[in-house]
């Protein structure tokens, strides 16, 4: 698996300042995705063990990260090794919140609980779901590009086996 | 002293330099002469007129009057005189303006006499004309430290007035009472509540919205008016956010929702500068009284960029706190200033200012000393702490000569300052008394910039790089700050250490640095000097790091500092980002602290936000449609940095990397 950016501090990618990490590969081709050069899955740096133990200490060592967020490309694409660095990061960083973002929808990735996309949502907080749709676009959204896409609270839609949006500490 | 040159040039020359001055000014011949400061318009004709007497002054000040070692020093690039051009007549720098003296009693400004008002609306107007009439008496920033503290009384009044109103109108009266037998009226008086309810909500609605409409006059005549012959807009600070009363509450609210709402067409307000007073107990967590206020200023700071955060739980800070009187909570001068503590007793900020500051070097005494030329294998320190001392004791002349000449000034001079008592105790003087021994409750700084590449020049490697050459830059600081201490027990004068705040500056000194050097990579390769203590802007570390290494320089530096985070993205979509790193920041004992953060607006749609080259709202291209890209510089927002920095500003914020991406 390749990685093809890293932000050590982010806030564009999910609530309060976040690190931010981008894997390569996707094979949902949008027409006007952000950055087609990230669907090829040889793009970028490997992310080998050391590189992500790297990371791992960065985030456990930055007092102001709010979690760690995942992107692409579509994560869900590399979904098992995904999987793998998380639970490298919450044994070696604890308990940190995981935001992860898919072309996939909640329903696709949640449809078969044996699968490899299934146990990678369980590992996370909050889903950036759906494809990019050109018409749908809206700057105004927060932390996605189309309003199509949704934020959605994992453990609590896994929990009541439907949708549920997750809501921010600070909306008002 | 190895550095020096010969500091005047030979009489013959005289006349021909007073002549190339006047006519760089007339032509528009020196572009960085005229930009030198973001805040006036050097091209314009009233900036131009300005130009040829501040240009003249100096020239006069250099010539005849400042003592001839410290124009040498000057000469040698190794200290800095600020507001040169008012040296010669003895001009102050800043001050803390009593707002609640002068709205209480009234005041003259020199055109007619002011009542005191009796509206939150009239007294906010008032604010303004204060604020201009002071600025002519001095040369920089005008600050209220406690403006919500100064105004809650005028809130009070507006309520009792539409209270009273109320019960006539809603006939809440009861038979033969009269206002007196109602006591005084506030916001807070629960049994008037209780007892005339539609009078209460009536007087509560109205006085919300007049203080509204009262915040929102007053941010707009504070980026209209002007000051100094019509060349500049005052240099306005606002501190606020600790007045827990329900009418200062309301102010402090009605601030930040007009700062919010922005300008005539929603754009980002220049000025004034606002700071967000911090305090512990009072709006630092929930269950606090005005936490919900501190939360409304770190989403308006994210917004506007303003307020910025001062920390009054720092220890220097606290040392002065009083809660019993806002007066000892520290506030700054928007750029930084502080003022807190007095050898005479005035441990309190309003009615004393800074007086003058003169500005060391760090970078060239480094490149003498230190490894960077190639000179030798290790840095010179000796060397260095010697010819260190040698120019501190210079700076140190200088501001002593400077305040000998701003001491026996007559209190006419400083004519609305001293006879309306806006400096403590002027009121007091006849208009030919000097005024000398009110000027001692200031205080005299310095200053210092370029910490980063002094300590690259001397050890190869800067402070943010290194933890023994940080250890080295910290001890350095410290002697600085030493030096002013023992200053102040020598001469019996507040003589304090000062990050200053380098706009005209950062670029003065590599220029000709550079031009007796060459480029010394990440010495002299860059357009200007990093300011103060702080870590390069070109420096890529964390938030969280920035901040660690920046602390404790805060506490050294009492005569003012400020820390920064470049935050990369739209702020104003993630507060809880923001949020997070202002406390962090607070807790790591920074005193003043703030985020930059772009903000770029699209004149063609009104959509402010961050625009790259296209407008993300509306599709207009930055070639055929203007996009105002507003951007901070010391301590100040400047509407356009394109057009009004001085190139070594827009190099800087060309080149700083963002904390976060
Ligand atoms: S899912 Fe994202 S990365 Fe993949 S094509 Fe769509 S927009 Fe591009």
């Amino acid at each position: 698996m390749n990685i093809c950016g890293y932000s050590p501090e982010s806030i564009n990618e999910g609530e309060g300042l976040r690190a931010a990490i981008f894997i390569s590969g996707c094979k949902h081709y949008c027409p006007g995705c952000f950055s087609p050069k990230t669907w090829n899955f040889e793009y970028g740096e490997p992310f080998t063990l050391a590189r992500q133990r790297e990371i791992i200490r960065d985030i456990a060592g930055n007092p102001l990260l709010d979690g760690l967020t995942i992107l692409g490309g579509d994560p869900f694409f590399s979904a098992r090794e995904v999987s793998g660095f998380i639970d490298l990061l919450h044994l070696e960083a604890g308990p940190v919140p995981v935001w992860i973002y898919s072309g996939y929808t909640y329903e696709e990735l949640s449809a078969a609980s044996d699968s490899d996309e299934y146990a990678l949502l369980g590992r996370c907080d909050v889903l950036v779901d759906g494809r990019y749709v050109e018409a749908l676009r809206d700057p105004s959204l927060l932390y996605r590009g189309s309003s199509n896409q949704r934020l959605i609270d994992i453990k609590q839609s896994l929990e009541h086996g439907e949708a549920i949006l997750w809501q921010s500490v600070f909306t008002k | 002293m190895s550095l020096m040159t010969k500091a005047i040039g030979k009489e013959d020359h005289i006349l021909d330099e007073v002549i190339r001055l006047g006519d760089d000014i007339a032509n528009s011949r020196d572009l960085e002469l005229l930009r030198e400061n973001a805040n006036l318009n050097g091209e314009s004709f009233s900036g131009k007129m300005s130009k040829f007497g501040s240009e003249y002054a100096k020239w006069y000040a250099n010539h005849f009057i400042m003592p001839s070692q410290l124009v040498q020093a000057i000469q040698d690039n190794i200290v800095y005189v600020h507001d040169l051009d008012q040296y010669a007549i003895g001009t102050t720098n800043c001050i803390f303006i009593p707002f609640g003296k002068l709205l209480g009693q009234g005041f003259n400004t020199g055109n007619g006499s002011v009542r005191p008002p009796n509206s939150i609306m009239t007294a906010m107007a008032l604010v303004a004309i204060i604020f201009q009439s002071q600025q002519n008496s001095q040369y920089g920033g005008v600050s209220a430290n406690k403006l919500d503290h100064d105004l809650a009384p005028y809130a009070a009044k507006s309520f009792a007035k539409y209270f009273l109103k109320g019960l006539d109108y809603f006939e809440e009266q009861e038979p033969g009472m009269t206002a007196a037998d109602l006591g005084e009226i506030s916001m807070s008086r629960l049994d008037l509540q209780e007892r005339y309810p539609r009078s209460f909500r009536y007087a509560m609605r109205e006085t919300e919205s007049e203080t509204l409409q009262g915040a929102e006059s007053l941010i707009h005549n504070l980026n209209t008016m002007s000051s100094r012959a019509g060349g500049q807009i005052p240099f306005t600070s606002i501190n606020y956010g600790t007045c827990t009363s329900p009418e200062g509450r309301l102010v402090i609210d009605s601030i930040l929702e007009a700062t919010m709402k922005g300008l005539g067409s929603g754009e980002t307000p220049i000025f004034p500068i606002q700071i967000f007073k911090c305090k512990k107990g009072v709006n630092q967590a929930p269950g606090e009284p005005n936490y919900d206020l501190f939360l409304k200023a770190a989403e308006c700071s994210a917004r506007r960029l303003y307020p910025n955060f001062a920390n009054l739980d720092a220890p220097l800070n606290l040392a002065y706190y009083d809660p019993s009187d806002p007066d000892t909570e520290f506030a700054t001068m928007g750029c930084r200033t502080r003022v807190l503590a007095d050898r005479f007793g005035r441990n309190h900020l309003s009615g004393k200012g800074n007086l003058s500051f003169n500005t060391l070097n760090l970078v060239k005494l480094g490149i003498e000393h230190g490894v960077v030329l190639g000179r030798r294998s290790e840095a010179d320190e000796a060397g260095f702490y010697r010819e260190l001392d040698h120019y501190l004791n210079i700076a140190m002349e200088g501001l002593l000569h400077r305040f000998r000449i701003q001491s026996a000034q007559k209190a006419k001079a400083s004519d609305f300052m001293m006879r309306e008592g806006v400096w403590e105790g002027g009121e007091q003087l006849a208009p030919e008394d000097p005024v000398g021994e009110l000027l001692k409750h200031g205080s005299l700084s310095i200053g210092f910039i370029g910490l980063a590449e002094c300590m690259k020049a001397m050890y190869g490697k800067h402070h943010a790089e290194d933890e023994e050459v940080y250890q080295k830059a910290v001890r350095l600081i410290r002697y600085l700050r030493s030096f002013c201490d023992r200053q102040s027990e020598k001469l019996n004068l507040n003589v304090t250490l000062f990050a200053t705040p380098a706009e005209g500056l950062s670029g003065k000194f590599t220029k000709r640095d550079r031009a007796s050097y060459g480029s010394i990579s990440g010495v002299t390769d860059r357009e200007y000097y990093t300011n103060s203590f702080h870590v390069p802007v070109y420096y890529s570390v964390t938030a969280a790091t920035k901040i660690k290494l920046e602390a404790p320089f805060h506490d050294l530096c009492n005569a003012g500092a400020i820390s920064y985070i470049e935050l990369n993205g739209n702020a104003r979509a993630n507060p809880a980002a923001f949020l997070k790193i202002i406390q962090y920041a607070l807790d790591q004992q920074i005193s003043y602290f703030s985020i930059n953060h772009p903000i770029d607006r699209c004149s063609a749609c009104g959509h402010e936000g961050i625009i790259g080259a296209t407008c993300p709202s509306c599709g207009s291209h930055e070639n055929e449609v203007h996009i105002r890209r507003l951007r901070r510089v010391t301590g100040y927002l400047t509407g356009d940095f394109q057009t009004r920095f001085n190139s070594a500003k827009q190099a800087e914020v060309r080149d700083r990397v963002k904390h976060t991406s």
